[in-house]
Formats: structure tokens, sequence, C-alpha cells
């Protein structure tokens, strides 16, 4: 990957490594079931410090987006564009993604996931986006 | 009641001259400011007793009193993030001097973004191992290329133009509102500014749907408040400005993280404003249709619509007709930002919209609006924020 990789964190490194593993989870309760996103080390409906990983389908719709015309980092050349996804299994569970240039989108559109892998040292991935319908004409080289 | 209501009130202000380039460092900025609102107040500046600070501030309490000469200091706090301090660094003052921890209590804001290279450099992001974590939940956006506060405001602008159809013209009516307000106000960076609709549609995209005239400025420069009893504001050289009422809030579901986690939350198109507001309401025994004159904190144009909504001036999802109509400019019902606010002013983080609200209610603002009698201040969401009501003292 180029860009800013996302530091190691005990809370939400598992979102990572589980797109290393071709996975899009969200955080949930062990104890309870009821989703924690974003992930958190306690679950205040249950009281449980139980928490793991629910695997979701890597499917969603766009729920909004912005092309970024002026990059303030030098790790991400402008235009780019940030797209935020809900995700089909957790109505209401956004996640974001990021997009080469400046591709034609419609709010609602349909998306599925792509796993972008870390490279380096790590052993992490990113979750990325593409459209649902006709991967020929994926936004992605 | 409220136990703090109307127990306070602002009795100094003090601002540095706004630019891009201060050529000195924030530490002279705070002292300038804060020597100029006690002067402003008559106190002297060995009396000062508290200082609350924005936590984005490079300026230490320790620091800023050394600097001043202060005899002792018994209170000192610090509030955010950034934005979100200004009203709620009154807060901390009012709770301070109400309960009797301090007597005499600076709000300083001190910013030298402008020189420094802008919001993106001094927050530094990406150094080390990695982006955001340590509860930040920074490594969840910034490897998206979610990094420039714009982009954040943004996405939720163009979810609001899809859920109410806002248009970008009423995005520029707000953008308008602000700058011909700036243009009346010789301390403002644009005060040789004009612009116009034309013009404010073609501005340069920065994260779209936003463009150049829809984000705020860069500054150097600083602002600061004193904040003392309202027995001893009547011993004070300026009229007192009374705070009827003070609020933060986070509401439910707030979220960790600072801007990108809005877009996360159950309602991003409704922000902690709705609960500040609730409950600010409720202190002031005021309401919306009560305020004379407004200083809506404007980072971004959809900042403002989102507020406006928020604080009940309009309903959900009415802030683009709304602003359109001409009520937030100086002949509407509700004139804003009347010193020019973050977008055409200076980014002083806010406190420029304090120092502003006072001088309303003093009638020494640039722009008066007559017979101005109660002014809402508004702090910088989507993170917790804070608001606050200024009424003249009786």
């Amino acid at each position: 990957m180029s860009g800013i990789r996302p530091a190691r964190d005990p809370d939400t490194w598992g979102v990572f490594a589980a797109a290393a593993d071709g996975r899009v989870v969200v955080g949930e309760c062990s104890s309870c079931r009821a989703v924690l996103h974003l992930p958190r080390p306690y679950c205040h409906r249950c009281g449980s410090f139980e928490v793991g990983w629910r695997t979701v389908a890597g499917r969603g719709r766009l729920w909004s987006w912005t092309t970024v015309h002026q990059s303030i980092h030098p790790a991400f050349e402008a235009p780019y564009t940030v797209v935020v996804v809900e995700l089909d299994d957790e109505p209401g569970v956004r996640l974001v993604g990021r997009v080469p240039g400046e591709p034609d989108l419609e709010i609602g559109m349909a998306l599925v996931a792509r796993f972008e892998p870390l490279g380096g040292d790590g052993d992490g991935a990113l979750v990325q986006w593409d459209p649902a319908e006709d991967r020929r004409n994926a936004w992605v080289s | 009641m409220w136990p703090g209501r109307d127990r306070c009130a602002i009795v100094g202000i003090g601002a540095t001259e706004f630019s891009r380039d201060a050529g000195r460092s924030e530490l002279r900025l705070a002292i300038e400011a804060s020597v100029a609102a006690l002067t402003d107040a008559g106190i002297d500046p060995a009396a000062v007793d508290g200082i609350v600070r924005c936590d984005m501030d490079a300026v230490s309490h320790v620091a800023l009193a050394e600097a001043l000469g202060v005899r002792n200091l018994t209170y000192w706090g610090v509030t955010g993030p950034g934005g979100a301090a200004p009203c709620a660094q009154v807060a901390h003052a009012v709770a301070a001097v109400v309960s009797g921890e301090a007597t005499t209590v600076l709000c300083p804001r001190s910013i030298a973004w402008a020189s420094a290279g802008g919001l993106g450099s001094a927050m530094g992001r990406g150094a080390g191992g990695g982006a955001g974590g340590r509860g930040s939940y920074e490594e969840l956006f910034v490897p998206y290329g979610l990094l420039a506060p714009a982009s954040t405001y943004a996405a939720v602008a163009r979810r609001h133009m899809h859920a109410f159809g806002t248009t970008r013209e009423q995005l520029g009516a707000i953008a308008l509102a602000c700058r011909a307000r700036a243009n009346a106000n010789p301390a403002a960076q644009m005060h040789e500014r004009p612009l116009d609709l034309d013009t404010y549609l073609a501005g340069r995209p920065i994260s779209t749907p936003l463009g150049l005239f829809d984000c705020c400025l860069v500054s150097d420069g600083a602002c600061a408040v004193v904040v003392t009893s309202a027995e001893r504001a009547a011993d004070c050289a300026q009229p007192a400005v009374s705070i009827t009422a003070v609020a933060q809030g986070s509401g439910p579901g707030i979220q960790g993280g600072m801007l990108s986690s809005v877009l996360v939350r159950d309602d991003p198109l409704t922000w902690p404003c709705r609960w500040v507001g609730e409950e600010l309401w409720r202190r002031a025994g005021l309401g919306p249709a009560e305020v004379d004159v407004a200083q809506i904190y404007d980072c971004f144009t959809p900042t403002v619509l989102i507020q406006l909504e928020d604080y009940g001036f309009c309903a959900k999802g009415e802030g683009g007709p709304f602003a359109a109509s001409g009520a937030i400019g100086f002949d509407g019902s509700l004139p804003i930002n009347t010193a020019g606010g973050n977008l055409s002013e200076a980014y002083i983080h806010g406190m420029n919209h304090v120092v502003e609200g006072v001088r309303q209610l003093r009638g020494e603002s640039t722009s008066p609006v007559p017979g101005a009698e109660v002014c809402l201040v508004t702090s910088g969401p989507p993170p917790a924020t804070s608001a606050m009501v200024l009424t003249r003292a009786a």
C-alpha cells in the first residue's frame, strides 16, 4: 500500500488482521452480541469486557463521499476519493475507504469489499471498496 | 433554576491583529491578548487566579501565569478538542467562580497555525508507528485519506444535500453572510475582499462538494476574555456582559475520535449541538426566538448549516433554505458572525466569536445589531461541544 499505516492498537487491530484474512468484521460483545462500532473493549449494555469480532458480508451501499482536491499529506496524492460505506449486513454501521481519482459515484450504489495488504513488516490489510456491478469497470487499476 | 444563571460576567476582551504570519510566538500572542483583556477590564494581571486553556493551545497555564506576573493561580483547566473549547472554557470559568475555586479567570486562545503551514502540519499526523491508536480511533480513518477536517465536513454536507436537497448556493449564502460582515470589520483578514455568489461557486474545489470559500481561514493571532462574578463585574471598567447560561454537551452515541467519527454515529446529520441547545435554552430560560444576534462557529459552511437546525432556528433539513432566505444577514432575523467569523474574520478557533459576542452587547461591534440584548455564541462541533447565551447585564 501507499499512504499512512494504521497504528497497531489492541482495541482496533482486529479489523486490519481480519482484512488480511479476507474478511470484513465489526466489533461485537461476546456476551450479549451487541455491535460495538467503533470497536471498544467494553460493552456498556451488559457490562462485559469479553469482546470480539463478527464477520459480515463484504457488501455495502455508498452513504456519502468526497473527492479530495487539496491533499494535506504527501502520502496521499490528490485527487482521490474517500467513500463512506454502510454495510448491508449491519445497517447503520459505516466504514470508510479510499478510491483513486474521481470516480463516477451515486449515493446508494452497491459496493463490494476488496482487501489491500499493508505490506512491509505488518500482517494487516485495509478494507477498500469497489463497485458491485460490472467489475470490468472497477475504478481500481 | 440553573445555579450559574447570570452569576458571572465577561468583563474584559482582548485580541491581537489577525494575519497569516504574526512573526512572533504563540506565547507572545497569548500575553498580548491577555494583557489587552485585563486592561479592558481594569484588572491587575497579578490578580488573575484562574486560567482555562484549549487543549490545542501551545501555551501552558503556568507559562502564561508567569508571564503575566500572577501571584497565585488557584484554578486551571483544559477543555476541547480545539474549536469545541471556547464556550467550554467560559463554562469552566463560571464553574470555578461559582464554586469558589477562583475569582478572576482568564480564557485565552493563541494560535499560529498559518505560519506553521496549516492544520495538517500542526496536527502532525502519520508520524512514527502509524496513524492513530491509543484511543484516538484515527487509525480507522487516516489510512483511508480522511485527514483534512474539510473532508469529513464535506461527506456530511453531501449527505445533507442528498437527504434534504441542500444546494451549493445555500451553503454559499453562509459564506457570503460572513464575508459581508468581515468587509465591515477593519480587523478582519478578509476586510478588503468582497465575495459574490459567482465567485463563491467558482472557488477551486478543496474536498467536494466544498470549495475554497466553504473553508475557514488560517490565521496567526490570539483572543482572550476575562470572567468574574457578577458582583465583582460591577466594579470593572467596562459594562459587564452577563453569562446568562453556558452549556457543554455530548448527546448519546458521541463516538470516540475527534472529527471523522461523526460519520459513524447513528445520525451524522444531527450533532451534539442539539443536546447543548436543549440544555442551554433550559438553563437560560430563553429560546432561539429570543436571540437577537448569533456568533455561530464556522470552520466550514456546513458547520453553520447544521447548527442552525440543531439550535432550533429552523427544522432539521431546512438549514439551507433558512440560510438562503436572508435570515442570517445583517438585516435578517438572526444576523450571524458579525465580525466575519472563522470564515472571514480569522481562525482563532472560535474565541473570536466570544469576543465579538461581547462587543455586540456593548455596542462596540463594527456591525452593531440595533437593540441587541441576547447573543448566542457557539463553539465547534461535531465533537462534544459548548455554547452560551450572553445578555446585556441589567
